[in-house]
C-alpha cells in the first residue's frame, strides 16, 4: 500500500495509477520506488496515470510526473497520462516551455 | 434714524426669480424648442418633451435654492446631471445622436439669457456673474452627457468585439473524433484564451483525437501569435489529442523562420485538406471513391 497512490493492473501490461487526497507531489523520492517495484513486480509495460480529479496541475505536481515518467523509463515501463482536465491543461500549457515528456491520453480507452 | 438700503439680490435669487416670473413663457419655449429637436425625428412625444421640461425647471430651481455658492457634490446638482444623463440616454436608445442633444442644451441656455437681458433691473456684474454660472452648469451637463454617450459607444462596440470574437473561432466536428478549428484575424491574450477554452471543452466533449487547426485567415504573424499558437497545440497534446497545424502560407513561414519559431515537434500541413487526409491516416479512417 502506497499512501496517497492506488495501482490497479487492468490487462495488456497496463497498471493505472489513481492519485488520492494523501498522495504528497512534494516528496517524490518516497514514492517512486514503491510504485516502480509494484510495476516490475506486475510485469507492466505501461503505467496509466488517472487524471480525472485533478482541477490543478501545478509546478510541484508536474515536476512529480516528471519524475516518475522518468522512473518508469529506466525501468523501460511507458507512461501515459489520461482525462487531464480542461483546465488543467490550459493552466499547464502557460507554465511550460516545452511538451511533457510523457504521453497523454484522452482517456482509457484512447491509449495507444 | 437712517433706513436701511435695500439688500441687493444674489445671482441665484435674480435666476429664481425669472423662473418664477417667467415660467410659462420659458417652458412653452422650451417646449416648442424641444418638440423642433426631437419630435421631427419622433425621438421623443409631446407629453415626454412637456414632462421633461418642467422636470428641468424643477431641478434647476432647487439647485439655485440651495445655496448661493454652487455645491458640486450636492444632491441638487447630482439630480440635474442625473436628470440629463437619462435624458440623453434615452434619446441615445431611440437613435438620437449627441449633436442634438448639445443643440437642445445649448438652447436652454440661451432661453434664459434672452430673458434676462430682458430684465433691465439686472446690473452688468450680476449679468456677468449670472452668465459665468450658467455657462458652469450646462457646461457640466454637456461634458456629462458626453461621457455618458461615450460609455455607450464603448459598450457597443466592446459587445461586438465579444460577439465577433466568440463567431469567429467556429469549432467543427468534421468527423467522428476529428475538429477544425480555422483561425481569422489576428490571436491576442484575450481570444487565445476563449479558443483555448472551447476547445479543450470541444476535445473533452467530444472525445476528440485530432485537432486541425487551419491559420488561412491569419494575415500576419508574430512572436505573440506564434506564442499563442505553441500555447494551443500544447494544451491540445496535454488532453491527449493530435494537433496539425494547417494553411500556413509562404510569408507567414519565412516571419517563423525569422522569429526563430521551432515548429519541428508539430504536425504541419499546408492545406487544411491535406490536415484532414494526415488526420484520417492517424486515426486508420481510409476515405475512397464509391467503386474503387
Amino acid at each position: 500500500m502506497i499512501e496517497g497512490i492506488h495501482l490497479t493492473p487492468i490487462g495488456d501490461g497496463n497498471v493505472l495509477l489513481e492519485p488520492g487526497e494523501g498522495l504528497d507531489p512534494s516528496a517524490p523520492e518516497s514514492l517512486v520506488a514503491p510504485v516502480l517495484e509494484f510495476l516490475q513486480r506486475n510485469e507492466a509495460r505501461r503505467l496509466v496515470y488517472d487524471l480525472k480529479n485533478l482541477r490543478l496541475i501545478d509546478e510541484v505536481y508536474y515536476a512529480w510526473l516528471v519524475k516518475l515518467d522518468a522512473t518508469c523509463r529506466i525501468a523501460n515501463v511507458e507512461m501515459v497520462t489520461v482525462n487531464m482536465q480542461p483546465a488543467a491543461a490550459y493552466a499547464l500549457s502557460l507554465t511550460l516551455k516545452q511538451s511533457p515528456p510523457f504521453n497523454c491520453a484522452l482517456d482509457i480507452h484512447h491509449l495507444r | 434714524m437712517a433706513k436701511d438700503a435695500p439688500k441687493e439680490r444674489t445671482t441665484n435669487e435674480i435666476l429664481i426669480e425669472l423662473l418664477m416670473l417667467n415660467v410659462g413663457k420659458i417652458s412653452a419655449i422650451i417646449e416648442k424648442q424641444g418638440q423642433s429637436i426631437f419630435g421631427q425625428k419622433n425621438l421623443l412625444s409631446n407629453n415626454e418633451i412637456n414632462d421633461y421640461s418642467l422636470e428641468f425647471l424643477e431641478l434647476l430651481t432647487m439647485l439655485l435654492h440651495a445655496g448661493e455658492k454652487l455645491d458640486r457634490r450636492g444632491a441638487e446638482y447630482k439630480a440635474l446631471r442625473q436628470f440629463f444623463g437619462n435624458f440623453s440616454q434615452q434619446i441615445q436608445v431611440r437613435g438620437g445622436d449627441m449633436d442634438e442633444f448639445v443643440r437642445y442644451v445649448h438652447f436652454l441656455q440661451g432661453t434664459f439669457l434672452e430673458n434676462l437681458e430682458a430684465d433691465k433691473s439686472v446690473s452688468f456684474e450680476k449679468a456677468r456673474a449670472i452668465l459665468l454660472l450658467l455657462g458652469g452648469i450646462f457646461n457640466d451637463i454637456i461634458l456629462e452627457v458626453f461621457h455618458i454617450y461615450l460609455e455607450g459607444k464603448e459598450k457597443t462596440i466592446k459587445a461586438q468585439q465579444e460577439e465577433l470574437k466568440q463567431t469567429s473561432t467556429p469549432i467543427t466536428e468534421i468527423w467522428e473524433g476529428v475538429l477544425t478549428l480555422p483561425i481569422i484575424g489576428s490571436l491576442d491574450s484575450s481570444r487565445t484564451m476563449i479558443v483555448m477554452e472551447k476547445l479543450l471543452q470541444r476535445i473533452e466533449s467530444d472525445r476528440a483525437r485530432v485537432v486541425v487547426i487551419d491559420v488561412t485567415g491569419v494575415m500576419a504573424i508574430d512572436s505573440q501569435v506564434s506564442h499563442h499558437l505553441i500555447q494551443m497545440i500544447r494544451a491540445t497534446g496535454l488532453m491527449g489529442a493530435t494537433a496539425i497545424l494547417t494553411g500556413i502560407r509562404p510569408e507567414i513561414a519565412r516571419a517563423l523562420t525569422s522569429l526563430n519559431i521551432d515548429l519541428s515537434s508539430v504536425t504541419t500541413r499546408s492545406k487544411l485538406s491535406e490536415g484532414l487526409k494526415e488526420a484520417f491516416r492517424q486515426m486508420s479512417i481510409e476515405v475512397s471513391r464509391p467503386g474503387k
